[in-house]
């Protein structure tokens, strides 16, 4: 160890002008890091404006800018990075302009899957719903939220038939034989594909379900999150490190009131140690922390709520045409992966497709897109096949034997083929009049529609956003206020 | 007759009084029916205007043409004779506008102020209410005379003309619709009348309407204000609000979009078009559940096609009007 006096004259070591000039005072010299080699150069002074020289009179410049006082470019500040990108995703969910609607009742535990609520408009409980709903990203950028004071939703029939299957689920828990129905939420575009998943959600998270959401499958399998293979798995398959992780995250967010009191009940196979005496919430910790460990967490969190006692699962997916094809990964031969190859695809596929059930019984939702949907044929024909199966079963369309079929998709939704009532498709079509009424008069007394809320003007934009489509007669009635 | 000339002495004994204020309102009954006679208002004469007594002038009695001349009768007169009648002969024309610039529109229009002084005391009709009639143009008329027949005069013998046709229907004499035929075009706007449209069987009525190069057929049954374009949502098949709205736009200026259910087919052209050939579609078969609708239809602009299109490419030019641009060299 050198003495210190060394060591400070070391510092004071630096190989510019202001070492010889000693007797300038301190402040003056450019500061410099210590222990740099290079001498310190001042910045370079502005140049002066202005300074070329002006053209000669009767010489054509070639300069065919007119009226810019500088031609490198505009001079407005950018945005900073991820600013862009933080507005375009940014999700508002109040309006401090809309008013608040005296008549809205909440939704709670004991009133969510009541019949008495068909066709009202129901507010969500802000402190344990919409944080949760938030959290799970159940809230889309291109839903209207941002117009009224505090998040609201219809309970429309197709919200109804989801209560009513919540209702099943929790009628069996009780018996021995736990059950679990799967539903492929389908319609026009704009119809509330997810509005209605986001309703089962709060659904489930009001009566204390257990909630695992993917709320974009498109986020998965198009190659923007680390994959690596997992070991010893036969054929291969992918985990998604980071994409776990932070789904763990979302869980942990969301399902507050499960991990409070949740304890471990078995002693779990992971890479890393765990704390001795370790809640549920320490492991989904652990597997945030290092996400190199995420997906072992993920299976030891799945055992944990498999075990007898722990609440039903609802299972949640939106964009499902993104992963019932090839995913955007290359596997090691340069060859597509399919998106059922990837591990939490995987784990989503075989819940829905009957090949595992829900130990403590559960829901399995799947909500189609037609916005941004990539092409699956096999996906639409089975989703076809289940649609003419509801009306009469004697005429069901047949696959076209010169396509391309993706075998893996079809074994996966075959069940839609057969008469079992646990898989099915729900048609999320247009309101009925009396539904479209009710949420005018929401619009209306939001303040947003400023009109009569009558029968003829109810039935004319009903008309207008192709028989009742919500997101049509939002636009229509809301959004296109002329 | 007696009823137009008590009324006009009638008028003489008001005027006779003096009274220089005349009420001008009383008196436009029949002066609308004098206002044919060439009359002469000269704005420098102070004095009150009097009305000519003797409007029956002789001279629009019928002319008789002049005898034919007999060559042969003085004949045995020899050469010397009928040489001198030669001299003396004078031909009279058979019409008295013969010398006139254009004996033929003359006549014309000398007969119809004739006839419609005749036929002046009888009731009339609105000019609105009277019945379309497509009057022939200048030009057929001058091709019919071989005159070089003038605007302004030939617009004068359409006014009568169209006095004449606002004589109630049911009193029209038969002279008068003789002597119109000669001046109306050969098709008549009503002629051609479309075959009503009928709701078949299963309660549909069908419209045909097309615009730009769109074309549409819409069927309408009663309902509750569905709509299908092509077998899909009227949301579904026109994005813009503006075109859903043009499409049942027929419906929605009569109130009526909760009433029927449209089903509709529409091929080429562009969105605009394929909406606003439905409009015109959708209107044609709402009027046939509803003929009555028709003024309401027409005030919404909903009955008449557009006909325009997309004007050719002419050669020479970068588009249809568009010249290339001026080069020096």
């Amino acid at each position: 160890m050198p003495p210190s006096p060394c060591l400070r004259s070391f510092s004071r070591l630096s190989l510019d002008a202001s070492t010889h000039n000693f007797l300038a005072p301190r402040l003056l010299h450019p500061r410099v890091a210590c222990f740099s080699t290079s001498t310190a150069r001042p910045a370079a002074a502005p140049k002066k404006k202005g300074s070329t020289a002006a053209p000669k009179k009767g010489v054509k410049s070639l300069n065919t800018k007119k009226g810019k006082k500088s031609p490198g470019g505009d001079a407005g500040k950018r945005p900073a990075q991820g600013d862009r990108k933080a507005l375009r995703k940014r999700i508002v969910l109040s309006n401090d302009n809309a008013l608040e609607v005296s008549s809205l009742t909440d939704l709670d535990k004991a009133n969510v899957l009541s019949d008495a609520n068909e066709g009202k408009v129901m507010g969500l409980p802000a402190e344990k719903v919409v944080d949760a709903l938030r959290a799970v990203d159940a809230f889309k950028t291109t839903q209207g939220w941002s117009l009224f004071r505090r998040p609201a939703v219809l309970m429309r029939k197709e919200a109804m038939q989801l209560a009513s299957l919540f209702r099943e689920v929790e009628d069996s828990a009780t018996g021995p034989q736990k059950r679990t129905i799967r539903r492929i939420l389908s319609g026009e575009r704009m119809s509330g594909k997810s509005t209605l998943l986001l309703q089962g959600m709060s659904m489930a998270f009001l009566r204390d379900w257990f909630v695992i959401s993917l709320p974009e499958a498109q986020d998965i399998v198009n190659a923007h999150t680390d994959y690596a293979p997992l070991p010893n798995s036969q054929p291969m398959q992918y985990t998604q490190d980071t994409y776990t992780a932070n789904l763990l995250q979302q869980m942990l967010k969301s399902n507050v009131t499960f991990f409070e009191s949740a304890k471990l009940t078995t002693t779990p196979d992971l890479p890393l140690p765990l704390p001795a005496k370790a809640r549920l919430a320490d492991l989904v910790a652990l597997g945030m922390a290092n996400p190199e460990a995420s997906w072992p967490v993920f299976v030891a969190l799945w055992n944990e709520l498999s075990q007898p006692g722990r609440p039903p699962i609802l299972l949640a997916v939106d964009g499902l045409s993104h992963i019932m094809r090839h995913s955007a990964y290359m596997s090691a031969e340069v060859k597509p992966i399919h998106a059922h190859d990837l591990t939490l695809i995987r784990h989503f596929v075989d819940h829905l497709s009957g090949q595992k059930k829900l130990p403590n019984g559960g829901l399995v939702l799947g909500a189609t897109s037609q916005s941004n949907a990539p092409t699956s044929p096999a996906l639409d024909f089975c989703i076809e096949v289940a649609q003419a199966r509801q009306k009469t079963s004697d005429n069901v369309p047949q696959w076209n034997p010169y396509k391309n079929v993706d075998v893996r998709v079809m074994d996966a939704l075959k069940d839609l083929n057969s008469d079992s009532k646990d898989f099915d498709v729900i048609k999320v079509g247009g309101l009925s009049k009396e539904e479209a009424r009710s949420i005018m008069e929401y619009y209306a007394e939001s303040g947003m529609l400023r009109h009569q809320v009558n029968e003829g003007f109810v039935s004319e934009k009903w008309s207008l956003a192709g028989m009742g489509n919500i997101g049509e007669l939002e636009k229509v009635s809301v959004r296109l206020r002329l | 007759m007696t009823s137009r000339e008590l009324s006009r002495s009638l008028w003489k004994a008001v005027d006779a009084l003096g009274s220089r204020s005349r009420p001008q309102c009383e008196r436009t009954v029949w002066r609308a029916q004098q206002s044919f006679q060439p009359r002469i208002s000269r704005c420098i004469s102070t004095t009150a205007a009097r009305y000519a007594e003797a409007t029956e002038q002789e001279t629009w009695e019928p002319f008789a043409a002049a005898p034919p001349i007999e060559f042969d009768s003085s004949g045995d007169g020899g050469k010397k004779d009928s040489k001198n009648m030669m001299r003396t002969l004078r031909v009279v024309p058979a019409s008295p506008s013969y010398f006139s610039a254009k004996p033929t529109f003359t006549d014309d229009f000398l007969s119809l102020s004739a006839l419609l002084r005749t036929v002046a005391t009888l009731p009339v009709i609105p000019p609105a209410e009277a019945p379309k009639v497509a009057w022939k143009t200048i030009d057929q008329y001058r091709i019919m005379t071989n005159e070089p027949v003038k605007t302004a005069r030939y617009h004068k013998m359409l006014h009568i003309l169209r006095r004449l046709n606002c004589i109630h229907p049911s009193l029209v004499p038969d002279e008068v619709v003789q002597a119109m035929l000669r001046y109306k075009k050969p098709n008549q706007p009503g002629d051609i009348k479309p075959t009503p449209g009928v709701i078949d069987e299963l309660g549909r009525s069908k419209g045909v309407g097309r615009r730009k190069t769109s074309s549409a057929v819409a069927w309408l049954v009663e309902g509750e204000g569905e709509v299908l374009v092509n077998g899909k949502s009227l949301s579904q098949f026109f994005g813009r609000l503006h075109h859903r709205e043009s499409a049942v736009w027929a419906l929605k200026a009569t109130h009526r979009l909760d009433k029927y259910n449209l089903f509709a087919l529409v091929q080429g052209g562009g969105l605009t078009g394929q909406a606003e050939a439905m409009t015109l579609a959708v209107a044609k078969s709402l009027l046939v559940h509803e003929p009555a609708l028709k003024p309401a239809l027409r005030r919404a602009g909903c009955v008449t096609r557009d006909p325009r299109k997309v004007e050719r490419k002419k050669a020479g030019h970068v588009k249809a009007r568009k010249m290339p641009t001026w080069v020096k060299r």
